[in-house]
This record gives structure tokens, sequence and C-alpha cells, in this order.
């Protein structure tokens, strides 16, 4: 090993075969490794135990309501672009059980016993570290916290990556959220062919990879790092001006455009966009007994405001029509959700364009909405 | 977000460790009020959660039913119960609802609470108020008539106008008296009426009719059907009630009562910490926007 | 001349404060007072339209009779509330819904006829009488559409 002192903000390369030996440690602390692995045609986030099962030399095409895993030029892990899972599961998992109650004299409630698992997150990209910090504001707040969310969240290792290659529907760049990752990780990969350079982001990153042989990357390899980062820049698939974001979205007078009529006649309601979002939090608790009813339990299951009972009151729906839900999805992830958590709902992933069976390109519907409300 | 009316405290029934978890209480008492509707009395089993919890008028509880659900019930009685029990008043529609009215005295159910925004009984003082609701709107106001009782002298001019669909669907009848020796001057109507009634027959609630109001030093508070108050706003600005001075209470979906599950929004608002009480001057931008 | 108890009456109504005295004159002119006991009729459906009343006290119920249901209470007259003001734009030529007393009150009778007279000899006054009449009519269109939104049903009672 060489003699370097590394510290947070240090960048260093470390060979592919270190790197496996650091998901070792990681497991050897105690964590779950998971990441990216290849899985029905797609790409899913599951355990992994070394880069072998990643997708490696993997690219994926992708455009409003498509997706596509390719051949990529290289032999690289991360080349691909993400799919429609996200790490939102390991935080906020699409079913908890909250509760489970047994009838006595009245009501008690039976305790079960979940181990909290602590995950290290490999490969997470710039506008997935967003969507983390911006659930953090939701289920993490002064008056209120998610136990579920706020015990995986504290326990968390974030192993991030910088995106070289972007695919179609991305458009971080106009959110501000990558390719460079943005956030706080505890170490951030940027990958060439033989090597990952390393920056250090926290103090638990620095002291695991102070167990590995590292190296100083040279100027010539860092400098080609960040050609790609450059270029990855010009490649972003996507751009949304976000200037008069959010006032577009929460003028009133804007809530009555025909776009919203034109865009209903094409949305299935299906909700997709809201399930693959890795931002979107709304949640439902279902109930359930058992067949003597003398035990009643209740689940957290992940919602979204496309789902008619979502908005459900007795006598009737507050968003009876596609167009009232379409219009309270986009205008709250654009619009109020940066007065409700001072930021906007979205990271520019891209997810909700790609996964949408009806190909609507949320990017092109406000830029739509703009042309008709200014001309 | 700033908050826009006092935040109330954190809630104190419930388990803060745990997402969606109540506490105990006992059904002591069940005041059938009219068809459909009844008032159900509660007392917290743990001691001392009864002797933390405190709730402010207009605030709400959920409500839990093992194998049912939740569902978000205002408190109907008074904040300051001498024997500490929690009333609410209930209208029986659905799952949750439904199978409350099926409970019995001596029955358990789980509530966490108090959650939401309050009337403003302490920015109010020294005002008059027209107090105006319809329907299954009385009860959420009524913690409030009775605040108003215990500090008359510390309001003006009190009116309480109240419709309801037909006169047997009228609530609390054997309190109307009560409240009128506390001066509270009650305009009651029905949208249908029989030979039998000689009260009103209109809509009362959204006319501040033919009564003289000072509009520098009236506030509104308004709680019903959602048309209801539209109207109810729209005659309270007509006669130059600022916006900032008429306060809705509002009812959307809810699950979570905590800014969490999503559902209860409009607008940058979330209705169960942000509301359910209002002043109508934040929500003007968004009450003629259709199916928002 | 008018009749002072009459004038001072329609004096305490905040609309006719509003009239120059001429016009008030001529209003109370045509108009007299009638004491009604509770339970008392003041006109049936089908009777000619002969008076449009104000209400000065108490409160007047408009009824119709709906076969199997019996009488239905549509709308009740407070103080100074105008009832019976079809008559003075004749559509019908006859009472579409009755007049009863809830309580004792006491009632201003204006005579249609000599109304609808006054207010063609005298445009300016008659430009008036048609306004607070169109603004009666306005309020009571108002009133009925809420009942007919029927707010306060049970939406279960309302789709079955
Ligand atoms: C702040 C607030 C205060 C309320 N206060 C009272 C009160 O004092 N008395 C009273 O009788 N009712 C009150 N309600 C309405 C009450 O919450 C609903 O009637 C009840 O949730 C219906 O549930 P259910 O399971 O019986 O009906 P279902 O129709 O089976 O309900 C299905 C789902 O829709 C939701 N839902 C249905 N109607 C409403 C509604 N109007 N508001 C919110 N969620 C709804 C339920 O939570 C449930 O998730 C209040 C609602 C809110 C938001
Ligand atoms: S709104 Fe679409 S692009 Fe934005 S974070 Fe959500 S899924 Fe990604
Ligand atoms: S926008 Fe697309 S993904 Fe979202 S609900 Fe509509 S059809 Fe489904
Ligand atoms: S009820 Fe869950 S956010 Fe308001």
């Amino acid at each position: 090993m060489l003699d370097i002192t590394i510290s947070r903000g240090t960048t260093v390369a470390l060979s592919k075969a270190e790197f496996d030996l650091l998901l070792a440690d990681l497991r050897e602390n105690g964590y779950q490794t998971v990441g990216p692995r290849v899985q029905d045609e797609s790409i899913v986030y599951a355990d992994i135990q070394t880069l072998a099962d990643l997708p490696r030399g993997v690219q994926t095409e992708q455009e409003a309501g498509h997706f596509r895993l390719m051949r990529g030029a290289s032999n690289n892990y991360f080349d691909f672009i993400p799919a429609a899972d996200s790490w939102k599961k390991f935080l906020f998992p699409p079913r908890v059980d909250l509760l489970t109650v047994r009838k006595g004299k009245g009501w008690e409630y039976v305790e079960t016993e979940t181990a909290t698992p602590r995950y290290a997150l490999v490969g997470v990209r710039g506008c997935e570290l967003a969507a983390i910090e911006i659930q953090d504001k939701i289920f993490i707040r002064p008056d209120f916290y998610d136990p579920t969310y706020r015990l995986r969240r504290e326990g968390l290792f974030i192993i991030a990556v910088n995106c070289l290659h972007p695919a179609g529907t991305c458009f971080c760049t106009s959110m501000g959220t990558g390719p460079k990752v943005q956030g706080s990780y505890d170490l951030c990969l940027t990958e060439l062919d033989d090597v990952f350079l390393v920056e250090i982001g926290s103090e638990l990153g620095r002291s695991l990879l102070s167990k590995r042989k590292y190296d100083l990357p040279s100027a010539f390899v860092q400098n080609i790092a960040n050609q790609r980062l450059a270029r990855a820049v010009q490649e972003m698939g996507r751009s949304l001006d976000t200037r008069d974001l959010p006032g577009l979205l929460t003028e009133p007078e804007n809530l009555e455009a025909a776009r919203w009529d034109e865009v209903a006649k094409r949305c299935l309601s299906c909700g997709n966009c809201t399930q693959v979002c890795p931002t979107c939090f709304c949640w439902d608790a279902t109930d359930s007994v058992n067949l003597s009813a003398t035990q009643a339990s209740r689940t957290r299951v992940w919602d979204s405001c496309f789902n008619p009972a979502y908005s459900y009151v007795f006598g009737g729906n507050t968003r009876p029509t596609i167009r009232a839900r379409y219009r309270q999805w986009l205008t709250h992830k654009f619009g109020a959700w940066k007065e409700q958590f001072g930021t906007l709902g979205c990271t520019g992933c891209g997810r909700c364009i790609t996964w949408c069976p009806a190909k609507i390109d949320h990017v092109a519907e406000i830029a739509a909405l703009r042309e008709e409300v200014n001309s | 977000m700033t908050s826009l009316l006092p935040q109330s405290a954190p809630p104190t029934a419930g388990h803060p460790g745990k997402l969606i978890q109540p506490d105990w209480a006992e059904i002591v008492r069940i005041t059938p009020e009219t068809e459909g509707i009844s008032t159900f009395w509660l007392r917290f089993i743990d001691p001392q959660v009864r002797e933390r919890y405190h709730f402010q008028p207009g605030q709400f509880n959920m409500l839990y039913l093992p194998g049912y659900g939740e569902s978000a019930i205002s408190m109907s009685s008074d904040p300051e119960d001498e024997e500490r029990l929690v009333a609410h008043t209930i209208r029986f529609v659905g799952t949750v609802t439904k199978n409350i009215g099926r409970l019995k005295v001596g029955d358990v159910i789980g509530v966490r609470g108090p959650f939401g925004t309050s009337w403003p009984m302490k920015q109010i003082e020294g005002r008059d108020l027209v107090l105006a609701c319809g329907g299954i709107g009385l009860p959420p106001l009524r913690p409030a008539i009775y605040h108003i009782i215990r500090n008359r002298e510390k309001y003006g001019k009190v009116t309480l106008l109240y419709g309801a669909r037909t006169p047997k669907d009228l609530m609390y009848p054997d309190e109307h008296e009560e409240w009128q020796r506390h001066d509270i001057h009650m305009e009651i109507s029905v949208d249908r009426g029989d030979e039998n009634w000689d009260g009103r027959v209109g809509v009362v609630p959204m006319w501040f009719y033919n009564f003289r109001i000072d509009p520098r030093n009236t506030a509104v508070l308004t709680c019903g059907p959602e048309i209801m108050i539209r109207f109810v706003i729209y005659e309270g600005l007509a006669r130059r009630i600022p916006a900032e001075r008429i306060f809705v209470s509002l009812e959307r979906n809810m699950k979570c009562g905590q800014g969490s599950c999503g559902h209860c929004q409009i607008g940058p608002y979330f209705i169960c910490k942000d509301g359910p009480v209002f002043p109508f001057s934040v929500l003007q931008r968004y009450v003629n926007v259709e199916e928002y | 001349m008018a009749n002072p108890e009459v004038l001072a009456e329609l004096k305490k109504i905040p609309w006719f404060g509003t009239l120059s005295p001429e016009h008030l004159e001529k209003l109370a002119g045509i108009t007299t007072l009638r004491p009604v006991k509770a339970g008392e009729t003041l006109f049936k459906e089908g009777d000619r339209q002969d008076y449009v009343y104000i209400v000065l006290e108490g409160r007047v119920a408009l009824e119709i009779f709906v076969p199997h249901r019996g009488k239905v209470r549509i709308y009740t007259c407070e103080q100074h509330d105008v009832f019976g003001w079809s008559s003075v734009t004749p559509l019908v030529r006859q009472r579409t819904a009755g007049a009863t007393a809830v309580l004792n009150s006491r009632v201003a009778c204006m005579d249609a006829e000599k109304l609808r007279q006054i207010c063609d000899e005298d445009r300016d006054l008659g430009y008036l009488v048609m306004r607070r009449l169109a603004n009666v009519v306005a309020s009571r269109l108002m009133v009925t559409r809420l009942q007919l939104i029927d707010m306060f049903a049970n939406p279960e009672e309302k789709n079955a």
C-alpha cells in the first residue's frame, strides 16, 4: 500500500479486483450489499456479492415508452442507465407490516420482531442520490418521522457512481442532480476501463477504503474521467427549462389550460409513473383479519395519486377524472413540492417517461403547457 | 414551510416510534343523535394518555377499528370536559364508520391524535363571530361553542347559523336552549320542512340574512359540505369580511394525519397538518379550480 | 295621502329607506297592513294574484301541495322578505304556491294591479321596483338551486 494520507474529498484509483474486496469488507461489517443485476431483460436492484453480479458491458436504450438492454462498446459495469427499479424500495419498502393486534379484553398488540437491515447501496446515480435526499425531507422531519425509513436510512452506506452514458430520457443536468453526483455519499465512483476513481465522501468511506490497495490517480487518468463526464453532459437525452418553475404549474389559471384535457386523452391513469419514480412517497394502509376475526393487521403499501381510491371521499371523489389526477401528479412534482419541501420533486431520472405505456413525455408536456399559457 | 396558523402540539395519543399505532380507548357512552349519526364518548384506557391528551376545538383524531381501518373524525366535545372524556359525533357511511356504528358501550377502539390546526379561538377574541355550518359540520364546531360559552366575555356578538336537510336531522337539539342562554344567537334552517316545522326553510348558513354585521370586526368560522362552505365564503366576502378572517375546515381522504401518506393534499397544503382549519386567504387561489 | 301608519312601517324596511319621499308616498298609498295568525292562510295555490306581500314581522311559509306527500314547505319568508312577487309580472295568472303564516305575523299587502299601473306611469319608480324584484327573484333562485343540490343529504340516499 502506498503511503498516502487519504481524507474526505481525496480521489484514489482502485482496481476492480480491490473493489470486490471492499464489497466483502462491507458484508463483513454487517452490510447487505445491494446493486444492479440483469433480470427479465431489465435491470433490478438486488443482492450482489461481487462485480460479476453486475450488468457488465450492458448499455440501455431508453425513450418514451421504450427500454432495451444493448451490448455496450466496453466491458464496464456501470455503462447502463437504471431501469424501473429504484433504491426507494430499500428505504420505503412497497409493503411493510405496521401492526398486529389480538382480541383480548380489548385489543392488545402482538409484538413482532423486525430486524432493520443495513444496506450498502452499490452504484447510486446522481439523480438517485438526490431522490433519497428528497425523500429524507418527507420521512424525517422535526415534527414527524417514519420509523421504518429512518432506521434504514441511518444505517445506509452509499457507493455512488457518476454517469458517463446518459439515456435518451435523462434530464438530470436540467434538475441540477447529475450526471456528476452532487449529494452526500460515502464513496463515489467514476468507472474507467481498468480502474475506478473513488472519491471519499465520509469518514466511514475513508476507513473502509484505507484497508484496500489503491493508487493516486495520474493526471492523465483524471483527465479522461473529466472528459467523459463533460461528454455525458453533452449527451443528455432531454432538457427541461426550469426557470419558470414552480409558478408555471401552480398558477391557478394554468391549472385550467387546455393541455390538461389533451394529455388526459392519452394518459391511462395506470400509475406506472408514480411507481417507478424514486421520489413519489404516497402510501396507503390496508387491513386484514384472520379467519376467526380475533387478530387484525395493518400493512403499509405504496399508493398512487392515479388510483381512484386515493382521492375518494364519501359520496364522491375529489379528483374524479384522469385530467385531475394527471394534473395533480405533474403539478405536485414540478410545482407544489417546492413550497412543501423546499425543492422540486423531480431529479430528472427519466423513469416516468421511459416506463409510461402511453409514451407520455412529461418534459414535453411541461413545454407544451408553457407554450399554451404564454401564447 | 412556514405555518399559517398556530401549529398544534405533537399528538399525545399514538406512538411516535411506530408509524400509525394508536392508543386504546373505551366507549363509555353512546348518544344517538339523528338517523345514522351517534356520538361516542371515549375514555383512554392508559391513565397517562388520559392525563396528557388535550385537544383544541377543530382538531381531529384518527379512530382505528381493527380489521376495518382508520377514519379521521373531529372531536365534538368540550376540550375541558371534567370527566376527561373525548367525544366524536360520527355519521355511519362506509366500512369503518358503519362498523363503529355497531359498537357498544364497553367496546374498545384505537385513537391517534389530536391532529391538525384548530379554530383560532385566541386570535378571534374581541370579535363578533359568525359560525356557519350545515349537516355534519356542526360537531367540529361544538368544542368552539363550549369554549365561547366558557369565555363568553371575550367575544362580541356570536351568531350560529345552522342548516340541516330536514327538522329531524338537526343535531344536539337539547343543547340549543343552553347555547342561546349564553347569548349565542341561533338561526336554524332546514332544506325541506313539513307542516309541523315552524322554523326556517331555506339556506340560512349561506345567508347572513337580515342581521347586521360589522365587517371590520367580524370573523367567520365555517364547516360543512364544500359547496356550502363556498357560498358562505361568497357571502362573507360580499359583506366585506376580509379573507384572512374567514376560517374554513376542509375534508379530504386521509390515511396518516401527519403529512406523510400524501392523500390529503390540496395545492401545497397537507390538510391533515396545515389544516383542516385554514384562513380562506391561503385557499383563495384554489377555490374555483375544479377537481383540484 | 298615504296612511301614516303604513308609511312608518315601510320606512323601517331598508330598501324603502332609499326611495325618494314621493316614491315612498306612492307605494304606501296602495299598501295595507294585515295581521295574520299562525296557521292562517294568505293565499292558496291556484288563487287569483292580487297582492305582493312584505313580511313586517313573523314568518310566512310558501308551500306546494304534492300528492302522497302533502304540503311541502319550500321556503319561509322572514322579516322584510318579499313574497307573491309573481303577481307583478304575471307569467301564470294564478298563484303557483300557497302562503301560510307559521308564526303570528304582520304583512304589508301591495295591490299588484295598482303597482303595475304606478310603475307604468312613473318609469323611474318602475325601474327601482323592478330592480328590487329582480333581486328578490335572483336570491330565491339561488336558494332553490342550493336546495336542489341537496347538499346536506347523505349521498347514499341521494343515489338511491
Ligand atoms: C379532518 C376531518 C374531520 C372529519 N370529521 C368527521 C366527523 O366529525 N364526523 C364524521 O362523521 N365524519 C368526519 N369526517 C369524515 C370521515 O373521515 C369519513 O366519513 C370516514 O373516513 C369514512 O370512512 P369509512 O371507512 O366509513 O367510509 P368508506 O367510504 O368505506 O371509506 C373509504 C376510504 O375513503 C376515506 N374517506 C371516505 N370519506 C371520507 C371523508 N369524507 N373524509 C376523509 N376521508 C374519507 C376513508 O378514510 C377510507 O380510506 C372527517 C374527515 C376529515 C378529513
Ligand atoms: S418525476 Fe420522473 S424524471 Fe423526475 S424523479 Fe420522478 S421518475 Fe424521475
Ligand atoms: S402518465 Fe403514463 S405512466 Fe403515468 S399514469 Fe398516465 S399512462 Fe400511466
Ligand atoms: S393524511 Fe396523510 S398526508 Fe395528510
